[in-house]
């Protein structure tokens, strides 16, 4: 499905991420995990196609095309999706008003019949039923004065409701009381399948208890340096980032060979 | 336009203008170098234009101005017409809403017009929704002059919405005096015309009187909007809240000048002024000046302004989630917008205020 290919991307003139490879396939759940600085947003924000990311070397296909070549909202209707670590504030814009606007855009561009206000709310309902969501979220302008947490639960909604091919949550985790967390894990794993990938970005191995991945990564420096099993959550729970960054970064390091 | 006409319908001298018009001094000169006529107070009104403001929720609660004539035959509030054409004044009674509409109807050459006007509000709360259309065609200017008065304890609900071709001219002049424990609460959204002018004179003549003033303005093509806000608090404990969005694209021009005066002996007032702008294209410009005179003790006062772009990050947010790039800046610069009409909360009129923004809206994102 994704397949990322010795990646340098360039941010305000500084080399952040200095050749990543990583490959993940449908129905896979991929956390990737390092230390303030290693480039793991940096990673998130090149795939979804956020501007000032500068790619000077190594590609991204995602289903056979290149990724890099299309705009953001193309690539949300392709199926990505970004959960955002820092959900932006859009006062007057509410926020029922712009998922239904999204959901009808994705859908448009891939041919299906737009969803009138009837079946939209109807949607709507289920989701927040699974996630265990008030709907009082929907009647607020876009995470305009939200707390923390429901700006992060709101991510989790949007993800539900838009159901993308390839979820990417950066630190979705970060700042999240327990309750919040598991509803987080909860609206990942009611949506994992075998069509579905998801790259968890987190820095702790707390949120991994509850999102169980196939495949973790250990990112330094723009690379990634380790790959393993969720036992390699485990191990850098207990050592901490400090022993990976002594390894010595393997010459290709092949996402999901474990 | 010879130099009395003008200093008629502006209501002054040219050397009283000198520095409040220093904006649009050019506008102006470009405006009036033209010949004009009186406009034509019987012309007939096309019917997109009747569309326009025959609401149905204001049916039986209507004033029409024609050319600034009033229109008996459209003006269905016939009691207040009854008492607009004895002698210019509106008595709105308590849980009244009025709707009144000045149209604007070109004849074939440029053409002018002026009216005045008195509303008075002596108690409970009273709505009045004041409109401005009209018909594009040869130039239409407009001068008109309006007295508020709310009386003691009263509260006046005002929403001004305007939308004009790029013929309109208007400028506009409104005193309002505020009486002890009274509100004035008014929401303004103005788009269009080729020049407009507006002055808002609000004095808060007594202890406890309040101001709550909303404005919205989106300008673009070569509108030219001026705004000169003059808020006086003349007593104790008095208070105004002033809140302005402006949106300005391809070469148009926003002037918003804040001039907010704390009397002498006015001690314990509460001043708030920001406005809130922004610039869609290089070639717009926007000019946002708040002026703060305190001449009072225990004064609470503050005022900001800033003109900036759209937020880059918001755009890509909304874009990252399947939104196009114009769409997604069509949808923040109406939300941005969107936000100076909380005070407006009977849901009909929302919808109206919405429509406005719809069809005022710049077309962010043109190749300008």
């Amino acid at each position: 499905m994704l397949n990322i290919d010795n990646l340098h991307v360039r941010v305000a003139g500084r080399e952040i991420l200095k050749g990543l490879t990583l490959r993940v396939d449908a129905g896979e759940v991929h956390a990737i995990m390092g230390p303030n600085g290693a480039g793991k947003s940096t990673l998130g924000n090149v795939l979804a196609g956020r501007e000032g990311y500068e790619v000077t070397h190594g590609g991204v296909a995602y289903n056979g095309r290149n990724l890099l070549d299309l705009e953001p909202e193309q690539r949300a209707a392709e199926g990505v999706f970004l959960a955002f670590q820092y959900p932006v504030e859009i006062p007057g814009v509410n926020n029922t008003y712009f998922l239904k606007a999204a959901l009808n855009a994705q859908r448009k561009h891939r041919g299906e019949a737009e969803l009138d206000s009837m079946q939209f709310l109807k949607l709507v309902r289920e989701k927040l039923r699974v996630l265990h969501i008030s709907d009082e979220l929907l009647h607020r302008a876009v995470n305009a004065g939200f707390s923390g947490g429901e700006k992060k639960r709101n991510e989790i909604f949007q993800m539900a409701l838009l159901e993308p091919r390839l979820a990417i949550l950066d630190e979705t985790d970060s700042g999240l009381d327990i309750d919040a967390l598991k509803m987080v894990a909860d609206g990942v794993n009611a949506m994992r399948d075998a069509q579905r990938a998801f790259v968890v970005i987190t820095h702790y191995q707390r949120l991994l208890d509850y999102i169980v991945p196939d495949f973790v990564h250990v990112m330094v420096d723009g690379r990634i340096v380790e790959s393993g099993d969720k036992s390699l959550a485990l191990k850098l729970e207990e050592h901490g980032y400090a022993w990976i960054a002594e390894r010595q970064v393997p010459h290709q390091s092949r996402a999901g060979a474990v | 336009m010879d130099a009395a006409a003008l200093d008629e319908l502006l209501g002054g001298t040219a050397q009283e203008r000198e520095e409040s018009w220093r904006y649009s001094r050019a506008a102006l000169r470009a405006l009036t170098q033209q010949a004009f006529v009186a406009a034509d107070a019987a012309a007939p009104l096309p019917a997109a234009l009747l569309e326009r403001f025959e609401w149905p929720e204001t049916r039986g609660r209507r004033l029409v101005f024609v050319n600034g004539a009033l229109c008996t035959p459209r003006s269905d509030a016939t009691q207040l017409a009854a008492d607009f054409a004895h002698d210019a004044t509106l008595n709105l009674p308590a849980g009244s809403t009025l709707h009144i509409v000045y149209v604007n109807v070109p004849g074939n050459e440029p053409a002018r017009w002026q009216a005045r006007c008195e509303i008075r509000v002596e108690a409970g709360t009273a709505t009045i929704i004041e409109q401005h259309v009209g018909a594009p065609g040869a130039d239409v200017f407009g001068a008109l002059a309006s007295q508020v008065r709310i009386g003691a304890d009263a509260d006046l609900l005002a929403v001004t919405i305007g939308d004009l071709p790029d013929s309109v001219s208007l400028l506009r002049r409104q005193q309002a005096v505020v009486q002890a424990g009274a509100r004035y609460r008014t929401t303004h959204a103005l788009g269009g015309g080729r020049l407009q002018r507006f002055d808002i004179g609000c004095e808060l003549a007594a202890a406890n009187a309040r101001c709550e003033m909303r404005g919205v303005f989106a300008l673009r093509a070569r509108q030219h909007l001026d705004i000169a806000l003059d808020v006086r608090h003349a007593a104790r404990d008095s208070a105004s809240d002033v809140l302005w969005r402006g949106v300005a694209d391809q070469r148009a021009r926003g002037i918003l000048r804040g001039a907010i005066t704390v009397a002498p002996g006015a001690d314990g007032a509460d001043a708030q002024l920001q406005t809130k702008n922004l610039l869609l294209s290089p070639h717009a410009e926007i000019d946002a000046q708040p002026v703060l005179e305190i001449y009072a003790d225990e004064v609470k006062a503050s005022h900001g302004a800033t003109v900036g772009q759209l937020d880059e990050r918001a755009l890509f947010y909304l874009r990252s989630r399947g939104i196009d790039a114009a769409a997604a800046r069509a949808l923040l610069i109406a939300g941005f917008c969107r936000e100076a009409f909380g005070g407006v909360t009977d849901e009909r009129l929302r919808a109206r205020l919405d429509a406005w923004l719809t069809a005022c809206l710049p077309l962010a994102g043109d190749a300008t």
